[in-house]
């Protein structure tokens, strides 16, 4: 099991953190990024999935 | 090559980011009015519930975008433009106006808050959010109030996804709401009837008390105790009137160019307008399907899409790509996809 990642909202700044997943919209934690749906928005901002990137500390 | 970008939202920003990332031989200016950075506008109204918004909804510096490579050139408006010369006037002081050349010009100006004409004669009897500037100071008036003992009272006129999504913040921070809507039913442009009900239903439990079918004539009253005035009679007691009513895209600069305008600045399938090296991209094109995309993806891929294009890496056409609007009602999810 590889390490969870982090992808961040290009628009508002918003965190996806795969170990946290978004559990009040129906994604569990520990949920990959490839398995978070496509229609799947920004919590904070409705961006797309498309909308984030990789984060690289 | 010179580029000039108008306008620091998500439109110019993200040009101007990639085509320096694509096009990193080329030179970019960005010329706005803004001054506090490179902010997330739409987390503007979820403002009211979160204490480290005003720090968090800054996604750069303009300090931070220059490091990048990123000309920035700031707290300075356009003010003319002339597409035969390729120039571009700007002013920062009243009376200190310059000059800038441009081999291209990308014109991302975004839009103000619309303000109904019945309102325009009482500028200081109500506010809007359409700025980091504007949230700083509706925050600083909340503060204001609650120092004062009391439990702050807002007036939100307009039922649509900006007066529902402030309305929704304000009330879950802890004010007293209540929201005017000239017609029978909320965010009747983005919602089917039932999500409309729903969405009603939720604001309601939020103890939004909701007026449909209301409209507003206009505002009376003292800064303490507002008055919104509607065919039904007056309604006082308010500390802020906030007003929500729809955007107006900036258009002026190019329509006094004699750029092609409607609604918005025209652009055809590649984002240009009829003006030859000046492009428009963001809520104030108008496309050539006959949209203005008012949404963070739509946009985003505008911007993205013609960085590739002025860097000549690509030569088909932007195409809209498939979206999902979503309002941030505090505990509102549509069962129905929206309306655009």
């Amino acid at each position: 099991m590889s390490e969870y990642k982090k992808y961040v909202c290009v628009v508002c700044g918003f965190i996806y953190d795969e170990k946290l997943g978004d559990p009040e919209n129906d994604i569990p934690p520990g949920t990959r990024w490839a398995d978070v749906p496509d229609d799947w928005v920004c919590p904070d901002c409705g961006a797309a999935k498309v909308d984030f990137d990789l984060m690289v500390i | 090559m010179d580029v000039l970008v108008v306008g620091s939202g998500i439109a110019g920003v993200s040009f101007a980011e990639e085509f320096r990332k694509l096009a990193p031989d080329h030179s970019v200016t960005l010329l706005t009015a803004e001054t506090l950075g490179y902010y997330s506008r739409p987390l503007l109204s979820h403002g009211f519930t979160r204490d480290d918004i005003e720090t968090r909804i800054i996604l750069r510096r303009f300090d931070q975008l220059e490091q990048t490579g990123i000309r920035v050139l700031s707290g300075r408006e356009a003010v003319a433009l002339d597409p035969a010369g390729h120039r571009l006037d700007c002013r920062a002081e009243p009376d200190q106006t310059a000059s800038l050349a441009y081999d291209r010009l990308v014109l991302a100006p975004g839009s103000a808050a619309l303000i109904p004409p019945p309102f325009l004669g009482t500028p200081e009897k109500f506010k809007v959010l359409n700025s980091l500037t504007d949230l700083i100071g509706l925050r600083r008036l909340r503060d204001e109030v609650r120092c004062s003992g009391s439990q702050p009272r807002w007036a939100v006129i307009g039922g649509g996804l900006i007066g529902c999504e402030a309305a929704s913040d304000l009330a879950r921070a802890g004010d007293r709401v209540t929201l005017f809507h000239a017609l029978p039913r909320l965010m009747e442009r983005q919602l089917v009837e039932e999500d409309s009900a729903d969405l009603l239903a939720v604001l309601q439990n939020d103890h939004v008390d909701v007026r449909l079918d209301a409209q507003v004539q206009g505002f009376a009253g003292e800064p303490a105790n507002l008055a919104v005035v509607t065919q039904g009679g007056m309604e006082d007691g308010f500390h802020g009137i906030l007003v929500a009513c729809g955007f107006k895209p900036r258009i002026e600069v190019a329509r006094n160019a004699g750029i092609a305008t409607r609604r918005g600045i025209v652009v055809d399938t590649f984002l240009a307008t009829d003006a030859s090296d000046v492009y428009a991209i963001g809520d104030a094109a108008e496309c050539a399907d006959g949209r203005l995309y008012a949404y963070v993806t739509p946009i985003r891929s505008q911007a993205l899409w013609l960085a590739r294009h002025l860097a000549g890496l690509t030569q088909e056409p932007w195409q809209p790509p498939a979206f999902k609007p979503k309002a941030k009602v505090h505990g509102f999810t549509a069962v129905h996809p929206y309306l655009f």
